[in-house]
């Protein structure tokens, strides 16, 4: 090939959408052993580990999916990983207790969650640098986090509010509350279809929200303590803490299809789309359940550190 | 002195407020205790939902409804206080029980939001293995926790409780034999 063919073809490569192909990574926040693993999920092994201390729990990706954005809520911060290197490339200390964290789908900012308190941080890129750079009003002990894929919006389950604040990403306020279930935790946008879908850790089912008309219209019941909501192929999987288990759901019916048996405790989940895989942190049995999002069964598991939560987008 | 009296309410609204949510780093604590007696038999003490008195510090158990895969018991304990528990799994066929403590004083049990999940199997002749593993918050629920209350101080409290317990059930259950 041609030093130009090659150069091109390289090009194209860092040009792709990071999601073209399967996912190749889990990143996977151990927050009882203070470290972030990464995890091949060809080999369904754990590739290497970083250190990172202060009970790492919430996690969002860079748009390129270089670097990972790692709360820290007993060390009072965030880290920034450079995850081919493998290296923490800055801790960046927050007050409070950052735990739910989510990154502009464009870049430029990241919005980390105050479990403690009733706001968000927004944290700022300039010159390749990401710095504290003020804070927005939510409701009370936000959690999830989800970004509009153009930046203008924030939605955040306020758990203790039983609410979800809709925040003006350019204004940098609050433009609505929407009331939805009993203390939702983790929240999952579905941009496409203009829906948002709260999983109520309390209430014990999930909200479903119509995000143009800023309100909730319908619940899905789950398992004891629904705590995230991913989304593959027109279907919804919720991990239910309590019930060591995974309730899949018919995104058009909004009626529950299976009830899927995972691990101890399982917290974090996200969907390859390219693979129709889902990955479910179980906490309390230090691994990964691997789900086949068509069969509706279990069908691997990949051992971890302990306390693995992935709280947030860890697939890459 | 308006002035402070205000700031205190203030501030005491604030901390009631906050309270509500839980730490962000739920701990894990697991224990085992080997028993002279086949499994059969120790979980006839175990899944029994009526009465909860080989529980540590419990001296009297009132359950209101009769499914212990979802109804609520209530633990009166030696001091008087008492631990509201719902029960969340009975599997007799896996000698499997998972409760949850709804309510309990951090002074009785230094722990929020608190799981349990016991198990009974065969260990060989005659033998069994209980294993009985626990999920929970610490005892404070915000920043800063004092000694009492910290990760390792309710670790160790759940510990403890979770180990006399079955010290108790190991005794109740040899005794019986």
């Amino acid at each position: 090939m041609s030093r130009l063919g090659a150069s091109l073809a390289a090009l194209l490569l860092t040009l792709a959408p990071a999601q073209a192909g399967p996912a190749r990574e889990a990143i996977v926040t151990v927050q009882l052993a203070n470290a972030v693993e990464v995890v091949d999920l060809a080999s369904n092994t754990v590739l290497r580990r970083i250190a990172v201390d202060g009970a790492p729990a919430g996690i969002a990706l860079s748009p390129d999916r270089k670097r990972a954005y790692v709360t820290r809520p007993e060390g009072h911060g965030l880290a920034v990983l450079d995850l081919d290197a493998g290296t923490v490339l800055t801790e960046i200390p927050l007050p409070g207790g950052p735990l739910g964290v989510a990154a502009d789908p464009r870049g430029g900012h990241v919005y980390v969650a105050d479990w403690y308190g009733a706001r968000i941080f927004v944290l700022t890129e300039k010159d390749g640098v990401l710095a504290p750079d003020g804070e927005i009003a939510v409701g009370q002990s936000p959690s999830g986090i989800a970004v509009a894929p153009d930046g203008a919006r924030i939605y955040v389950a306020n758990r203790e509010a039983d609410t979800v604040s809709v925040v003006d990403a350019g204004a940098r306020r609050e433009i609505a509350v929407i009331p939805v279930g009993h203390h939702p935790f983790g929240i999952t946008l579905d941009a496409q279809n203009g829906r948002a879908y709260t999983a109520n850790v309390t209430g014990d089912d999930v909200s479903v929200i119509d995000v143009a008309a800023a309100k909730e219209i319908g619940r899905v019941p789950t398992g004891r303590r629904p705590y995230v909501v991913a989304l593959l192929n027109g279907r919804g999987f919720v991990t239910n803490q309590y019930a060591d288990s995974v309730t899949a759901f018919d995104l058009a019916t909004l009626k529950p299809l299976a009830e899927i048996d995972v691990g101890d405790h399982p917290e974090g989940i996200a969907a390859d789309p390219a693979t129709g895989r889902l990955y479910v942190a179980d906490w309390g049995d230090n691994r990964l359940s691997v789900i086949d999002g068509a069969s509706l069964k279990a069908v691997a598991q990949i051992a971890t550190g302990n306390g693995p939560r992935a709280f947030g987008d860890f697939l890459r | 002195m308006k002035k402070i009296t205000l700031a205190t309410a203030a501030l005491a609204a604030l901390v009631a407020f906050t309270a509500q949510a839980h730490g962000p780093t739920r701990r894990k604590v697991s224990e085992s205790i080997e028993i002279n007696a086949p499994a059969d038999k120790v979980w006839a003490v175990v899944g029994d939902w009526k009465d909860a008195n080989w529980l540590e510090n419990v001296a009297k158990t009132d359950t209101q409804g009769d499914d212990p895969s979802k109804s609520k018991r209530t633990l009166t304990l030696k001091n008087g206080n008492t631990i509201g528990e719902t029960g969340g799994k009975y599997k007799p066929d896996d000698k499997l029980f998972m409760f949850y403590i709804d309510k309990v004083d951090v002074k009785d049990l230094p722990a929020n939001d608190y799981s349990g999940t016991i198990t009974v199997e065969p260990a060989g002749d005659s033998k069994s293995k209980v294993e009985w593993k626990s999920a929970f918050y610490r005892g404070y629920m915000n920043n800063d926790p004092p000694a009492d209350l910290n990760d390792e101080a309710s670790e160790k409290g759940v510990s403890n409780w979770v180990k006399a317990s079955l010290q108790n059930l190991k005794n109740k259950v040899e005794k019986g034999s």
